[in-house]
């Protein structure tokens, strides 16, 4: 069942022009785009492509769960289709599952996209123990992403307001996660913004995993402890979301 | 066989109090229309009868098993029995509609082929076409052949004619008429029409304000002076003016 779940479920976002464009085309070609105009440019130690490639494979995962996992169940929500499946007697956990495989399937062609454009166009060097560790790190923001995702989305009944949200969310993360604009050449009040992104924390602990260069510092420790305190406070409020159906 | 027993059932959002009370049996063969005004509680009594919808007193039975003391399994093992079209009937709407079939036929584990229903169901000419490109009839009739994956005992419609034209309605009402017969398939609906309800329904409940107003066979309506159906929901059913 959960094949056939994951073999629909991946069908489906290939056919959603909305959520391919967001999360599988407006990252890579930002990051070639940046890379066209930085790629000389060397920041304290590291090239353009050991900055920037953990930063858009982060991106990609961002735009992937929120669009493709967290959206798409509020339009679900929205239209129905989510009491209609409820009544089939598949259960719910196959369709998390699936919906969670679907995500970190997606976001692993990001992972790959990212470095194969990075490989073929900024001389990306792929060392396969750095990649591992990094992949492995990936995985975990995956499901920190998919977690606070589903939390944020399940306050949403509709879906404008849910694309507004997401639109709007993309932008910000865009600009205060340090991906492609450095935060701290921006006024204090974007810095301080940038503290309570999250995207802002992981951009930053992914970025020293995947170059190797992970200080275990206090600030290393406030990024780890600002992620854990949101997991949680997402797992407690899908914890309390209010019982739908019979089960 | 009792298929459907409930008892006092009650429902309410935050302070609006939806269901007060209901009392409610349907049998194994039976074709029974629920009616009553917009608002007067049809639609979230289909839904608690289906197992979508929680509900806050009272104790609903499916084929003798309590829904609320009903395990996991239990439910999911309910729920390959029964089989419903929603308001307003939706899937996802990107996917193409033999696409849908193939996905439902694995969520019921059915034996029932995609090819036999799209030839029964007549579906050939839009088996390629995406469920949201489809007109309202034509989206019923998929979701009726969706629910026959199942071979359900019992059906549950909520308004599966509003917005057809007289041919499609025809149509659904062959194939609904045909399963209960030739299955021996329960069906509980809702619908404003009474002229359906008067042909193809054995007992009518009519909800008032959350309550059951009556609920006896359509014959014996017909039989306490009425001269249709439609003269019974007249003289039964206040219009929105009258009640003010």
């Amino acid at each position: 069942m959960i094949a056939v779940q994951l073999k629909y479920d991946l069908l489906m976002f290939s056919r959603e022009i909305f959520y391919v464009v967001f999360s599988l085309l407006v990252p890579p070609a930002t990051y070639i785009f940046l890379g066209q105009l930085f790629s000389d440019s060397t920041y304290p130690g590291l090239s353009y492509a050991d900055m920037a490639t953990p930063s858009f494979v982060l991106l990609i995962a961002f735009s992937v769960v929120f669009f493709a996992f967290g959206f798409d169940q509020v339009a679900n929500r929205a239209e129905g289709v989510e009491k209609r499946i409820l009544l089939s007697p598949v259960s719910a956990e196959i369709l998390l599952l699936s919906g969670i495989l679907k995500s970190i399937i997606i976001t692993s062609f990001g992972f790959v996209l990212i470095h194969g454009i990075g490989f073929w166009l900024y001389d990306l060097s792929l060392r396969p123990v750095q990649l591992l560790t990094a992949y492995g790190l990936f995985l975990v923001f995956n499901t920190v992403l998919m977690t606070v995702a589903s939390a944020i989305y399940s306050f949403f009944t509709k879906m404008k307001s849910a694309l507004v949200f997401s639109i709007i969310i993309f932008q910000i993360v865009l600009v205060t996660a340090d991906f492609s604009f450095p935060v701290n050449q921006m006024p204090e009040f974007v810095q301080t913004a940038a503290q309570l992104n999250p995207m802002y924390h992981m951009n930053h602990l992914f970025i020293d995993v995947w170059n190797n260069q992970l200080i275990w510092n206090s600030g290393t420790w406030i990024s780890i402890s600002y992620l854990i305190v949101l997991v949680f406070i997402a797992c407690v409020i899908l914890f309390l979301q209010p019982k739908k159906s019979v089960k | 066989m009792t298929i459907v027993q409930v008892q006092n059932l009650h429902k309410s959002y935050g302070s609006h109090h939806v269901l007060r009370g209901i009392d409610f049996k349907a049998n194994a063969g039976e074709i029974i229309g629920v009616i009553g005004k917009n608002g007067a509680g049809k639609s979230t009594f289909l839904e608690v009868i289906m197992t979508v919808k929680s509900f806050d007193e009272g104790d609903v039975q499916l084929f003798g098993q309590s829904i609320q003391e009903a395990s996991g399994l239990q439910l999911k093992a309910l729920r390959q029995r029964i089989s419903a079209i929603l308001q307003p009937t939706q899937f996802y709407k990107s996917l193409k509609v033999e696409e849908l079939l193939h996905l439902f036929r694995a969520y019921y584990q059915s034996d029932v082929k995609v090819e036999q229903l799209i030839a029964d169901f007549s579906l050939a000419s839009h088996r390629k076409t995406y469920f949201d490109k489809l007109s309202g009839g034509w989206k019923q009739k998929v979701s009726l052949a969706i629910a026959f994956l199942a071979k359900p005992k019992l059906l549950i419609l909520d308004e599966p004619t509003t917005g057809l034209d007289p041919h499609m309605r025809q149509m659904l009402w062959s194939y609904i008429q045909h399963y209960n017969q030739k299955t021996g398939g329960t069906v509980i609906l809702t619908t404003h029409s009474m002229d359906e309800i008067e042909r193809f329904c054995d007992k009518v409940m009519l909800i008032e304000k959350g309550r059951v107003k009556q609920f006896d066979t359509v014959v014996r309506l017909l039989a306490s002076g009425y001269a249709s159906m439609n003269d019974y929901y007249l003289q039964n059913v206040p219009h929105e003016e009258d009640a003010s």
